[in-house]
């Protein structure tokens, strides 16, 4: 207890909490804005940490990550540009909501839910994170290829439209992941002589492509006809998450589980969490015929799943030193630097710092809160603009988003191109989000199909000799047969009842 | 510009077939059957499977000839025009920017894309202007990015 108290001492500290609030209003502007990530917002603070102490430092960095999260789904809310590939999981609907006058609805949810879904993770690190840990390091390639087999299958599956044609825009993006040298043979692929090409297709651009700019291309087509959403309702935010919690508690309690689940495999993170908590709330939903038209069902549960991942990243990342993600990779670099070492002996040797580290984690959680209710009453007035005035402007932040990404006009020429594959999708009825995952996760799914074949021999059976990589094996290959059995089967009893 | 199912089908068909044979020469790992071609070749075989469905479903369904079927906006000639300057002015800005700088290329573009969506030439240049300045501080100035500079506009970083 006498350590939780000196933990509690380091960090409410006048500094620690200004620090804190600083690093709040740092990451939800980075977050806001199309292009920039939370891992961009967390680089950008390295340097500043290095003049603070190591509480305000590991709080400036977990704050501003927490929050720029948070605030990458206003953009995707208002505007149909998520700013992560987590958010693209319920892009659809949040911005169904805006469109049908309840923007505020939507972000409200977004961000109780995410809050939520963070404390959630954030007292699964407290109490179980060594246990958490080891299992999380059981995971071979095997169990990795099955993980993003079936995030990749619950993206086309949630899809609307037909399998068939999210199963093109899924290779779409597969496609495009495989260009490059970043591949087990690290063979130039697709790059016709470019340097840049070498780098391989950064999924920033594409996604503010594929979104952002065929929504542009869109209101140009129109004449951005002015057509303004209806005006937003009177209610508070937060009575309506209050109403919502009463609904979906179970949505919101299975969002965080597994959020911070998936969040604690190293590698897997909060996009493969977001979507597959996205595509179960749709299958055990009540009504999954409003998902993907402005139902706020999968918000709750994928808004709780992708902050709880975020937590979870940080359980092998305190308890190994193994990096869950690129932000606890650089967390881990600030942490070596101020001399706190991560891994088992951390807990004894300095544990007054990894309490401090959990209280921050929770502060930064609840005071996502106020701030996140001021942000999301500043960004509802950008529907108030016209959107002939709008469209020029957000197409002027893709292009520099897009820039910001590796300081070069490839990126924009990435953005023009995806946002054109995007515009001729959407008039062709594939839907683009299986795409941007497809893109994500392409690497990862190649590095561990190849790793296993070559450690199997290649014998696929090796794809099932694990407990866990069977469980997961199966349980991927019946979500694509059920629907096809299903299908056949009441196919004949339509013919028998006809004959 | 949407095209028929049998259509979409048979472009996929030709994706996978023309993946698979562009994966052809990509090398294994050395000592190993896997490599570079494993992953563009799966791809290339599911493509295929997908395509040879839609085909399939399509001809069951009554199709028989491959077509296109064009929105009703790409009857409007002004729509189409819309449509091209949109890329067009994305095109400026990669070929322009480098050379002119961030703050005038930024400031034309927003400002030829609202006279073209029909705003009133004051508003377009005020918001342009102030748009490009905004831009330019919070990414070139807060957050580091290198914009391109102006020789000429200099005081601004």
């Amino acid at each position: 207890m006498s350590i939780v108290i000196e933990a509690a001492n380091l960090v409410f500290q006048p500094y620690v909490l200004l620090v804190i609030f600083g690093a709040a209003a740092f990451g939800m502007f980075v977050g806001a804005i199309p292009g920039l990530t939370a891992t961009m917002a967390t680089a950008l603070l390295v340097p500043v940490t290095f003049f603070m102490d190591p509480v305000p430092a590991i709080a400036t960095i977990v704050t501003a990550t927490a929050m720029a999260i948070f605030a990458g789904d206003i953009p995707g809310t208002l505007l149909r540009m998520p700013g992560t590939p987590a958010s693209a999981a319920y892009v659809q609907d949040a911005y169904a909501m805006t469109r049908q006058g309840r923007p505020e609805a939507a972000l409200g949810a977004s961000l109780v839910f995410s809050s939520i879904g963070g404390i959630f993770g954030t007292l699964v690190l407290i109490s179980a994170s060594p246990v958490l840990a080891e299992i999380a390091l059981k995971f071979s390639s095997f169990e990795y290829f099955w993980l993003v087999v079936l995030g990749l299958s619950c993206a086309v599956f949630i899809s609307p439209g037909s399998p068939a044609r999210g199963l093109i825009a899924l290779f779409i993006g597969l496609f495009a992941a495989t260009v490059g040298l970043d591949n087990p043979a690290a063979v130039p692929r697709y790059t016709f002589g470019s340097v840049e090409m070498m780098g391989g297709v950064q999924f920033i651009p594409a996604m503010i492509g594929l979104f952002a700019v065929s929504e542009v291309i869109r209101a140009f087509i129109k004449r951005a006809s002015d057509v303004r959403p209806p005006s937003t309702s009177g209610k508070s935010i937060f009575r309506q998450q209050a109403t919502n919690l009463v609904t979906y508690p179970v949505q919101a309690l299975r969002g965080s589980v597994l959020g911070t689940a998936i969040g604690a495999l190293p590698g897997a993170g909060a996009d493969i969490a977001a979507w597959i908590s996205y595509a179960i709330s749709k299958k055990f939903s009540k009504t999954p015929e409003k998902f993907g038209k402005g139902h706020v069902e999968g918000l709750v549960e994928a808004g709780a799943s992708n902050n709880g991942a975020m937590s979870g990243a940080w359980i092998p990342a305190l308890v190994f030193g193994i990096p869950g993600d690129s932000i606890t990779a650089i967390v881990i670099g600030v942490l070596y630097i101020k001399g706190i070492n991560p891994g088992p002996m951390v807990f004894i040797t300095q544990p007054e710092m990894i309490y401090a580290v959990f209280i921050v984690f929770l502060l930064a959680n609840v005071i996502m809160l106020p701030l996140g209710w001021i942000a999301i009453k500043g960004a509802r007035h950008v529907l108030s603009i016209p959107q002939k005035v709008l469209m020029p402007v957000i197409l002027m932040f893709c292009m520099v988003g897009s820039f910001a990404i590796n300081n070069s006009v490839f990126g924009i020429g990435l953005m023009l191109f995806f946002g054109v594959i995007g515009f001729l999708m959407e008039e062709n009825d594939i839907p683009i989000a299986p795409a941007i995952l497809g893109l994500v996760l392409g690497p990862m799914l190649e590095q561990n199909f190849v790793t296993s074949m070559i450690k199997s021999d290649g014998s696929f059976l090796a794809f099932f000799e694990r407990p866990i990589a069977a469980g997961l094996g199966l349980f991927s290959i019946a979500i694509w047969t059920i629907p096809l059995v299903l299908w056949l089967l009441h196919r004949r009893s339509a013919r028998q009842s006809l004959t | 510009m949407r095209v028929t199912d049998l259509t979409l089908g048979l472009l996929t068909l030709l994706g996978g077939i023309a993946i698979y044979l562009s994966a052809i020469n990509f090398h294994a790992i050395p000592g190993q059957d896997y490599g570079a071609g494993t992953m563009p070749r799966a791809i290339a075989f599911v493509t295929g499977l997908v395509g040879i469905f839609m085909i399939t479903k399509a001809v069951i369904a009554g199709e028989r000839l491959p077509g296109l079927q064009l929105a009703e906006w790409t009857r409007s000639g002004g729509a189409v025009l819309r449509m091209f300057a949109v890329l067009g002015l994305i095109v400026a800005y990669i070929v322009v920017s480098p050379l002119l700088g961030f703050l005038p290329t930024a400031f034309c573009v927003m400002l030829v894309a609202m006279l073209i969506l029909g705003v009133r030439i004051p508003t377009a240049i005020i918001v342009s202007a102030i748009t490009s300045v905004v831009i330019q501080q919070s990414f070139g100035k807060l957050l580091l990015v290198p914009l391109p500079r102006s020789d000429f506009l200099n005081f601004f970083w």
